[in-house]
């Protein structure tokens, strides 16, 4: 057990945490693999990395909501087995969802003694007592009588904070935080969490964006697909290390994974403008702006990349296209026509396709069957129905034809969607929209979590759609996919465009920068 | 896959009815009586005497009836709990109407034409719920449920005043004379409301199935956003719905009106609503598995009446089997989505 490196030696009891070696599978997925991840007492340790890189579920291991397939975990030196959340609690280990758990029509201390009565009746004086310590002590600061449904979701945030302090843990775990608060909200639970570290506190920082975590962090740990790939430590550093670190980060967040690729070919695009997108200013489902003005043109047969850090506006602009959600103010122009506010009927019959990365909640029915899902949108027209009949063998020899086309693997078109693997969904997808030979077709994160081949397939199909005059808009995550399919690259930066170049003339480092807002 | 998955319900609902039976057994066997004599008495006078078939070949036309409205719903992710409530109104208006409709205008005429009251009263009822949940998404769950005090309460209050047939004691309204009743299938004291409960059932069957309003309407019921995102006009489908779930449930009224009863009368709700809930999950939603899980509920209903006189058994004890039979189905299919890692667990990913 001794280690023998000195240095480190003293430091090793200092983990309040220290995760060995930790996989956990789902089927068909490798979620976590081998992750060493540990945290020191009073330091601030992010855990970065996309959508599907693996924090949640390893934090999720942390707190017993899983048992890892294998690896271990010790809690202040001590081997834990730790079976439910409940244990993970009395270690110590308190952690605060994405999603609330308060009940809306209590009060702040109702909230917070709930589950954690010890006696039979409700002692609430005193849970007000101990519940202000926390807020002086920490500047927390929440009313205790308030009905927790007339708190803003800040606030609400920190009664979650406040709850997990109340039972005594020393070690908070956030899962993506910031993604529900406003960016002044944000800047309050800054202060709060460097606050807590000064007072004993541990805190790992869950969060899929980079600027954040360079602001707030001791230390970042970067998630890859399932592994861990970089560990950085920020604490002490100088300005410009700091810069450094920061690209070695993008590096590490965005950098190459292994797909085979072709070559770029030139092609003559078309001086002829599809899509004009002028001001266009929106907001999101929680009513903050999450389009501010933003402006760019589109033309005949041309791959728009539009890169970014997911949470900068990317589903507001696709949504806003593609008539899902309403604009604020500018205007959206196909062809000169406009079709800003006129829904998604409008859009899709004037050619705007739309492949959605929300692939089973928007894409498609899991419960309905391949060919189904083929004609969802087209079920209303000649030949899928007649007379408000379907017409099955038409339906099926559709949708044959087009799991020939594109590859899909599955037993016959009535097979379920359910049943079939990421990749197949995703062309399945594609397949629909592309079917109606869009004008403009807008694509969202079109490779995300699929393997190499399927991913090859599908730039590659993208790209020989253009070659019929389509013009897409590629919005995604993955900068090597902006690279390689666009013609023009844009950076999506807190709701505007900064910068258009074509994507011969730009360099991977700018745009690293530019995603992370930082101008030259 | 599909196929898989129906033969696998069906055979996990055929598994509840049986452990039912067996877990019946025992509580009979725990009250001193023998299950064997108990079984063979439901058996026997509900399956294999002249009554028994024709009283529960009856009783199946309210059940499939209303059981198609609620399938249509339940497909579209609907939750009608009002059948109740719109079986009542459907039924009231018929008691109303039919003694002068049956004597201005030709017996067939008038006959279609009170169906359509039937169905137009329970319509009527579902407006206000579906009104609400499309336009502003008030859950439908207990708008319809609410409904349903409403109803009884309304016809309650109807037929004590107003529709009251002034020549009798009892509340009612006036009886409609046997002739002016649903005729009877050839050859048998069934009157054709089982036909015309079939029909609705394979009418539904093929709406949902093969027509483009069935196809959105299990679009919407399987994923909501996608619905949306497919450019379903979700409101329409939403209030469609809800009117002719709950006009079917006014038809089944309209049934036993002029089938059954010959009148409206104050403090009737024979529940088909509660029954036939279970029923329609029993039968996956499936019109086709309906019919005979009807015939099965039916039988157990008549079964059960004829039963506890010959052999001492209150009439309750097929109330248990049938709650039996739920529970255990609800069991099963805990059990089957656990297998296919459908679990509650996959909420927390």
């Amino acid at each position: 057990m001794e280690s023998v490196e000195k240095p480190m030696n003293s430091e090793c009891s200092e983990y309040v945490v220290d995760m060995k070696g930790i996989t956990k599978r789902f089927p068909g997925i490798l979620a976590n693999d081998h992750i060493d991840f540990n945290l020191r007492k009073g330091e601030i340790h992010t855990l970065l990395g996309e959508n599907g890189a693996g924090k949640t579920t390893l934090m999720n291991v942390l707190s017993g909501m899983y048992q890892p397939d294998d690896g271990e975990i010790s809690v202040k030196g001590k081997p834990a087995d730790i079976r439910s959340p409940h244990d993970a609690l009395a270690l110590g280990i308190g952690m605060v969802y994405q999603h609330f758990t308060l009940v809306p029509t209590l009060s702040v201390v109702e909230n917070i003694v709930l589950g954690y009565e010890s006696h039979l009746f409700l002692d609430l004086t005193k849970a007000e007592k101990g519940l202000k310590g926390i807020m002086s002590e920490t500047g927390l600061g929440v009313d205790p009588h308030a009905t927790v449904w007339h708190l803003s979701v800040g606030q609400q945030q920190r009664v979650e904070i406040i709850k997990v302090l109340y039972r005594g843990s020393e070690v908070l775990v956030l899962d993506e935080p910031t993604s529900v608060l406003t960016p002044f909200e944000a800047e309050e639970l800054f202060k709060i969490l460097k606050k807590l570290i000064l007072v004993e506190k541990s805190v790992i920082f869950i969060t899929h964006k980079l600027e954040e975590a360079v602001r707030i962090s001791d230390r970042i740990t970067v998630l890859r697909q399932g592994k861990k790939v970089e560990e950085i430590e920020l604490r002490g550093l100088k300005e410009i290390d700091a810069q450094r670190r920061m690209n070695q980060i993008i590096r590490a967040m965005f950098g190459r994974i292994q797909i085979p690729h072709t070559v770029r070919e030139s092609r003559d695009i078309s001086e002829k403008t599809v899509l004009m997108v002028r001001e266009l200013t929106a907001r999101n489902d929680m009513g903050f702006e999450a389009l501010r003005g933003l402006s760019f043109t589109l033309r005949r047969g041309e791959i728009l990349g539009i890169a970014g850090v997911e949470g900068n506006g990317q589903k507001e602009l696709a949504e806003a296209i593609t008539g899902r959600r309403k604009i604020k103010k500018g205007e959206i122009e196909l062809d000169g026509t406009s079709i800003a506010n006129k829904g998604i009927a409008c859009a899709s019959r004037m050619g705007v396709s739309y492949v959605t990365d929300d692939r089973m909640g928007e894409g498609c029915v899991g419960n309905l069957s391949l060919a189904e899902n083929m004609i969802l949108k087209g079920f209303q027209q000649e030949p899928f129905s007649k007379y408000h009949f379907l017409n099955r063998r038409s339906i099926a020899q559709h949708s044959s034809r087009l799991m020939e086309e594109f590859n899909i693997k599955a037993s016959d078109p009535w097979t379920r969607v359910n049943a079939l693997s990421g990749g197949n969904i995703q062309k399945l997808l594609l397949a629909r929209e592309l079917s109606t030979h869009p004008r403009v077709l807008v694509c969202c994160n079109p490779t995300h979590g699929l393997d190499a081949m399927t991913t090859r397939f599908i730039r590659d199909r993208i790209k020989a759609e253009t070659r019929q005059g389509t013009a897409v808009i590629l919005i995604s995550s993955d900068l090597d996919e902006i690279l390689e399919l666009s013609d023009r690259v844009g950076v999506l930066f807190r709701g505007e465009i900064l910068s258009v170049s074509p994507s011969d003339e730009v360099k991977r480092e700018e745009i690293g920068k530019l995603m992370l807002g930082i101008r030259n | 896959m599909i196929q898989i998955s129906r033969y696998l319900s069906a055979i996990s609902s055929g598994l509840a009815i049986l452990a039912a039976l067996a877990t019946g057994a025992v509580l009979l066997l725990t009250v001193g009586l023998n299950p064997a004599r108990v079984y063979y008495e439901l058996f026997s006078r509900g399956m294999a005497t002249h009554l028994g078939i024709t009283e529960t070949l009856i009783k199946m036309a309210p059940i499939l009836m209303v059981s198609s409205g609620l399938i249509l719903a339940f497909r579209a992710g609907l939750w009608n709990i009002g059948i109740e409530g719109q079986f009542l109104i459907g039924a009231i208006l018929v008691g109303w109407a039919a003694p002068t409709l049956i004597r201005v205008l030709p017996h067939g005429v008038a006959l279609l034409i009170l169906g359509l009251v039937g169905f137009l009263g329970g319509l009527l009822w579902a407006v206000i719920p579906a009104v609400l949940k499309a336009r502003w998404g008030l859950n439908e769950i207990i708008t319809t449920l609410m409904m349903n005090f409403v109803g009884l309460n309304l016809t309650t209050w109807l037929v004590k005043g107003p529709l009251r047939d002034q020549t009798v004691v009892p509340p009612q309204t006036p009886v409609i004379p046997l002739q002016g009743r649903l005729p009877f299938v050839p050859f048998t004291r069934i009157h054709i409301g089982l036909v015309a409960g079939i029909i609705c059932i394979l009418a539904i069957y093929i709406i949902i199935k093969k027509t483009t309003f069935g196809f959105q309407l299990r679009v919407l019921g399987e994923n909501r956003k996608a619905a949306i995102h497919s450019n379903i006009n979700v409101s329409r489908v939403t209030i469609l719905v809800l009117l002719i779930s709950g006009g079917f449930a006014g038809l089944a009224g309209a049934n036993d009106v002029l089938g059954v009863k010959g009148l409206f009368q104050a403090e009737w709700n024979p529940g088909y609503g509660f029954a036939s809930i279970p029923l329609v999950c029993l039968a996956n939603f499936n019109g086709l598995a309906v019919i005979p899980l009807s015939y099965f509920f039916s039988f157990l209903i008549v079964g059960g009446e004829l039963m506890s006189r010959a052999a001492g058994v209150p009439i309750f004890f097929v109330q248990v089997i049938e709650g039996l039979m739920f529970l255990y189905f609800a069991g099963g299919e805990y059990f089957r989505k656990r297998k296919a890692g459908i679990h509650g667990a996959s909420i927390l990913l």
